[in-house]
């Protein structure tokens, strides 16, 4: 009986692979996708292809580009002070994208509903929910890219923009995920607070929400990390990130350039992973270690 | 003297499942009571009726001289800031400290936004309160902690805390000791019929170790698939009636638990 259902799902998985590999198949021949095609069509091709790996062995200390000024600052010097400007971007979006987050993210969520309520008032709460879910989804559905080629567009190449550009998608992308974890979060201490005369609104503010808090910060973290990526990305539109200056390198072939400005952004995102690390186990280190 | 709690021909229905069924009783004001019965006999549900957060199906039922049926939903939430509940689970927040939770006690006879600066910065009066509190049930030192650096004994201590920060009138537990070993579990039962006797309250606790219920309860109600099949004093509960009680012998029953 065991046996025989363990042989049922191997046979079921084997049909889903199979069928991802057909449907790969056939997306790389709409695609006019050919094994020739990953092969470089000429020479200067692999030249470049060549000289910008190679390039990833010696980032450049100085400039390549003789025309520099005299007294520009070091590369690194520019490089770090890109990086400062990624990380302004980043904590910028992020302080406009946290706020809105927490504000659709209660909306989008269930669990500060009143019980019992009528059919008038489930019907609203339902309306709204739908509402804030549909919005959400709509800002988290176009690209922060997009969003800055946008925005612009209609309010030209200013610091704002770009963190608008990177605020508006992370909002609906953490104010979903808020909202989730606030609705996963276990219901034990609400109805506790509720069987001794909390309301609705209360219990969600003082037992839900902090319950959910250190989920909530933790998820925040991660999407700093990732606002980070982004800011650097919102580099080759414009917006003077380090992403410009790889942009601009990259574009007079000033390849050891470029990978000096990919240390430094590697370096960066290394250390805020490991902040990040550390702030997580200081987070969650109730989880598990408490039932002594 | 006036009742807490006033059943008559209860009935609690959970879709075909009947939880409690026609239950008729009394508890005093005052009174210590424990129920008593195997698991899935009613007792949790009979909590939930008594604090509100379950209606009867049938049969009327009154807390505090309040008929239930009649109460609006805002008026039964008012009963329920009288009534203390401490859950099975004890229904704490972990990652908020022993004071935050026990403030939180207070919280429906507050207002929200009272409730949130609670939490934030809690009043010197209302710090001192649960300082004795906490003094009390035996862990001052950790009016800081969060709960969930805490031990279960000690977690079950900020929820007796909690209750009692509420002041109320009835303190319901369900199953209080049901995750302490057993020496904690009596030190808590103890404590428990202490602090009623001392304070006033009336006390009704759920309990699936009846040698505790045999101990410090005067009056014990065994329930089984939700009747009352026994209520009285300990030591008229006869062994024939245990056996009814839980069908096994009452030597099994003593090394239950």
């Amino acid at each position: 009986m065991a046996m025989n259902s363990t042989i049922g799902k191997w046979g079921r998985r084997r049909w889903i692979v199979l069928g991802i590999v057909i449907l790969f198949l056939l997306c790389a021949k709409s695609l006019g996708l050919t094994p020739a095609g990953l092969v470089p069509p000429d020479e200067t091709r692999w030249e470049r292809a060549g000289a910008f790996f190679k390039a990833a062995l010696s980032p450049a200390m100085d400039y390549q580009d003789e025309n520099v000024p005299e007294d520009a600052p070091p590369i690194w010097l520019k490089g770090l002070y890109g990086l400062l400007l990624t990380l302004k971007f980043a904590f910028g979006g992020m302080s406009l994208a946290v706020p809105l987050a927490l504000i659709m993210g209660f909306f989008g969520s269930s669990s500060w509903w009143p019980e019992p309520r009528g059919w008038f008032l489930d019907l609203f709460l339902r309306g709204i929910y739908f509402a804030f879910r549909f919005l959400m989804s709509l800002l988290r559905s176009i690209h922060e890219l997009i969003w800055a080629l946008l925005i612009l567009s209609a309010f030209g190449l200013s610091p704002l923009a770009g963190m608008i550009a990177l605020a508006l998608p992370f909002s609906g992308t953490l104010g979903k995920v808020f909202s989730e974890l606030i609705d996963e979060e276990s219901r034990d201490a609400a109805a506790a607070l509720k069987a001794i005369g909390h309301r609705p609104l209360q219990t969600f503010f003082v037992g839900t929400l902090p319950a959910a808090l250190p989920n909530l910060i933790t998820y925040s973290l991660y999407r700093f990390e990732c606002a980070l990526r982004s800011s650097a990305v919102l580099g080759f539109v414009g917006i003077e990130t380090i992403g410009l200056y790889i942009e601009l390198s990259h574009e007079e072939f000033y390849y050891n350039e470029v990978w000096t400005y990919f240390y430094l952004l590697l370096a960066l995102i290394v250390l805020v992973d490991f902040w990040g690390a550390g702030v997580r186990a200081r987070l969650n280190s109730h989880k598990g270690a408490c039932e002594a | 003297m006036s009742s807490a709690f006033e059943l008559n021909g209860v009935t609690c229905r959970f879709g075909d499942l009947v939880a409690i069924d026609e239950v008729s009783l009394s508890i005093a004001e005052g009174e210590q009571v424990a129920f008593i019965g195997p698991s899935g006999s009613g007792k949790t549900t009979l909590i939930r009726l008594l604090n509100t957060t379950a209606v009867p199906s049938d049969g009327s039922l009154s807390v505090l001289g309040d008929i239930i049926a009649d109460q609006s939903v805002e008026s039964l939430r008012v009963l329920r800031s009288r009534v203390g509940t401490m859950p099975q689970h004890l229904g704490l927040v972990e990652n908020l400290t022993a004071i935050q939770n026990v403030i939180l006690g207070r919280g429906g006879q507050r207002t929200t936004l009272r409730s949130i600066r609670d939490l934030i910065i809690p009043s010197r009066s209302d710090t001192e309160k649960i300082h004795q509190l906490l003094r009390r049930v035996g862990i001052e030192e950790k009016l800081f902690t969060m709960v969930s650096k805490l031990s279960g004994g000690q977690k079950q201590r900020v929820a007796i805390a909690r209750a009692l920060f509420q002041e109320p009138e009835i303190l319901l537990a369900d199953e209080p000791v049901s995750a302490v070993d057993p020496a904690r579990a009596r030190d808590s039962v103890r404590l428990l019929t202490e602090l009623s006797g001392e304070l006033g309250f009336t006390l009704c606790v759920s309990l699936h170790h009846l040698e505790l219920a045999k101990e410090f309860f005067p009056r014990l109600i065994g329930l089984r698939q939700g009747r009352v099949v026994f209520d009285g004093a300990p030591d008229s509960l006869k062994d024939r009636e245990l056996e009814s009680l839980y069908e096994l012998t009452a030597d099994e029953m003593m090394t239950d638990a």
